[in-house]
């Protein structure tokens, strides 16, 4: 059972800020994410919990004790690599008994904790391999109950899929939410896929350059995006953003018009999402624009616009067909807008 | 390659057979023909008459009364007690080989985990005492082991040859501990381990094969040396090397060269039974790293 805290912690290497005043209390048996692109300082924020990476200012407390200047060894977290970090001169079975040998774990217990693990993950049979005899997968899972054997308080993952491809990853994510909840350990998994982030996560931290964006379940980030970082980051496809201004409540931008906000004049950035718009008929829509491509995706297609620089996506009926370059009207309802700060990106209103 | 090699046509293979099969009479000639003349007396293998009787013995023939004598090996074991050198010689091989690479295999890897810039600079000097003429550090040393009374003793030798292979086990376990990805290291200490049991138990048995052929190269270097032992070792201390240097240079009674043929006999075929006995690991060593695997 273990309670995470991180109380304003930073880390710095020289005039680089890796992670800036991250201050963050994690629940036992919670699931947290930290979602960012790469150099984010997500990773580095895992390493610090782990303590393969010293702190530069702040505190780091496992149930209630400061582990700053602990070991890795003493903190009884278990952590899964990118790169799996097995032991390739040991089998599987040597590999996941490995950290309860050098713990001093009662030597009797070592076969009944190693098949329990290796159960768990459906590695039974592989377990006199060598990790070189392995698919990805497979490590992937000898990695994963090499964490699980002992029963830590903290599982660290960091970015465990991003290695498999895109089929295996989807099993092994189902895998994992699967190993979680029956396990019930505090968890913690980094990735920069945000599908896997909304998939897994109790919460999400989206981190953006050292930075924390946003503290939320999924849906709130999803449905709420403090920031145009993070509603460009989250969503598949990303929200669409476009820069423009507003008077008198109505936004304009090339080829738009969108009455009804309640927002102040000037510069700003307005979002939606691609799903909550939709095709109107003939110049009905506050876009009217030509179509700059057109996505089947089985399920709906996808249109697409220029406005400015930014291209605008559509969810349109699967149905849909028409031919790039024609025009085509988007109705987008003021109740689905985001409205952003033109400068910093915040949120504005409600 | 393999299937563009079978289709190449029969005279290529033949040409280049043929020229491979001359290349390893050429390069093995020294060694048979050593081999062959350390079992003839002096008057054939150095004939000033007819150098074929060095083939046939001719002389061996009517001195011995056999085509065949094993004079030589008796004089350099039994009469001039060669035994002693080899004796030393592995006394010597022995304890550089060993403290080379307790202090490689530490100090390459602190070098190789270290993310300090003056671990780079620690390397440079090694490269700069490696690249030294080894007779140098012999100079240097020679007058304060004189003064100190410490001339002559096997210890001595032992520790210039280890300053002198020191840099090169460096380097080259430093390079092999790269190859070895940081998550191995970080993943042993979050599953239990300190940092040195994280290098025993983990980082060690995956560069066995790297520690066997350094291991092997700084034998060879102890094994091999004759600027430091002959200069620093005592006639009674000599290792074989030297020994066989004594022996080239007492000319004075016929037959005495041939202990030295026997000796350089003697002191090649354990390097023969060695490398074949290491050669996987020495082949799989040299090429660690060179392809991702």
């Amino acid at each position: 059972m273990a309670e995470i805290q991180l109380r304003n912690v930073g880390k710095r290497w020289g005039s680089f800020v890796g992670v800036e005043n991250f201050d963050l209390t994690i629940a036992d048996k919670e699931f947290l994410v930290l979602l960012g692109p790469s150099g984010c300082g997500k990773t580095t924020t895992m390493r610090m919990i782990a303590g393969l990476e010293d702190v530069t200012e702040g505190e780091i407390l496992i149930d209630g004790t400061t582990v700053n200047d602990l070991e890795p060894k003493d903190r009884d977290v278990a952590m899964v690599f990118q790169s799996y970090a097995l032991y390739p001169n040991m089998n599987v079975y040597e590999n996941i008994r490995f950290p309860l040998k050098v713990r001093g774990i009662d030597p009797a217990t070592h076969d009944a904790k190693v098949r329990r693990a290796s159960a768990m993950v459906e590695l039974d049979e592989f377990l006199h391999r060598k990790p070189a005899e392995l698919s990805g997968g497979q490590r992937q899972r000898v990695a994963l109950a090499r964490a699980i054997v002992r029963e830590p308080n903290v599982f660290l993952m960091d970015e465990p899929l991003s290695n498999l491809d895109a089929k295996l990853r989807v099993s092994t994510r189902a895998q994992i939410k699967n190993l979680s909840h029956e396990l019930a350990v505090t968890t913690i998994y980094v990735t920069h896929d945000q599908i896997e982030a909304m998939t897994l996560a109790d919460r999400v931290v989206v981190m953006k350059g050292g930075v924390v964006q946003q503290v939320g379940s999924p849906t709130e980030i999803y449905d709420r995006p403090a920031n145009a970082f993070v509603a460009s980051f989250i969503g598949s496809p990303a929200m669409n953003l476009m820069k423009g201004t507003v008077s008198a409540g109505t936004f304009i931008a090339e080829h738009v018009e969108i009455t009804g906000l309640n927002a102040p004049d000037g510069p700003l950035t307005l979002g939606f999402r691609a799903e909550d718009a939709s095709l109107a008929g003939e110049a009905q829509g506050q876009i009217n624009a030509p179509i700059y491509t057109l996505e089947l995706l089985g399920d709906a297609t996808m249109v697409s616009v220029r406005v400015g620089e930014a291209l605008v996506s559509v969810k349109a009926d699967k149905t849909f067909r028409a031919a790039i370059g024609d025009t085509v009207s988007i109705r987008i309802p003021s109740e689905i807008c985001h409205l952003f700060n033109a400068e910093d990106g915040a949120r504005l209103g409600g | 390659m393999s299937s563009a090699l079978d289709r190449s046509p029969r005279s290529v293979i033949i040409l280049s057979s043929a020229f491979v099969l001359l290349w390893v009479a050429v390069a093995s000639f020294p060694f048979i023909w050593t081999l062959w003349g350390s079992f003839k007396v002096q008057g054939d293998f150095f004939s000033k008459a007819d150098w074929r009787n060095a083939l046939w013995g001719t002389r061996t023939l009517i001195e011995t009364g056999s085509t065949f004598t094993g004079a030589g090996y008796d004089g350099a074991w039994v009469q001039e007690e060669f035994w002693r050198a080899a004796i030393n010689t592995l006394i010597v091989v022995f304890f550089t080989v060993i403290i080379s690479l307790t202090f490689g295999t530490l100090g390459g890897y602190a070098l190789a985990r270290s993310g300090r810039k003056y671990a780079f600079g620690l390397l440079m000097i090694a490269l700069v005492f490696r690249a030294m003429p080894h007779i140098t550090l012999v100079s240097g040393y020679l007058l304060p082991f004189f003064e100190w009374n410490l001339w002559g003793h096997l210890p001595t030798s032992i520790i210039v040859l280890v300053a002198i292979n020191q840099p090169f086990t460096l380097w080259m376990l430093h390079s092999f501990f790269l190859n070895i990805p940081k998550d191995l290291d970080e993943s042993a200490k979050v599953d239990g381990c300190t940092q040195f049991q994280a290098f025993r138990h983990v980082i060690i048995p995956v560069m066995w094969p790297g520690v066997i052929t350094t291991g092997l190269f700084s034998f060879l270097l102890a094994y091999n040396d004759f600027a430091v032992t002959s200069m620093l070792l005592s006639e009674e201390n000599r290792t074989m090397v030297p020994a066989i240097a004594g022996f080239l240079g007492s000319t004075l009674e016929e037959g005495n060269v041939m202990f030295a043929v026997a000796a350089v006999v003697s002191a090649t075929a354990p390097l023969f039974v060695l490398v074949m006995f290491f050669q996987r690991q020495i082949v799989s060593g040299l090429t660690a790293g060179a392809v991702k695997g």
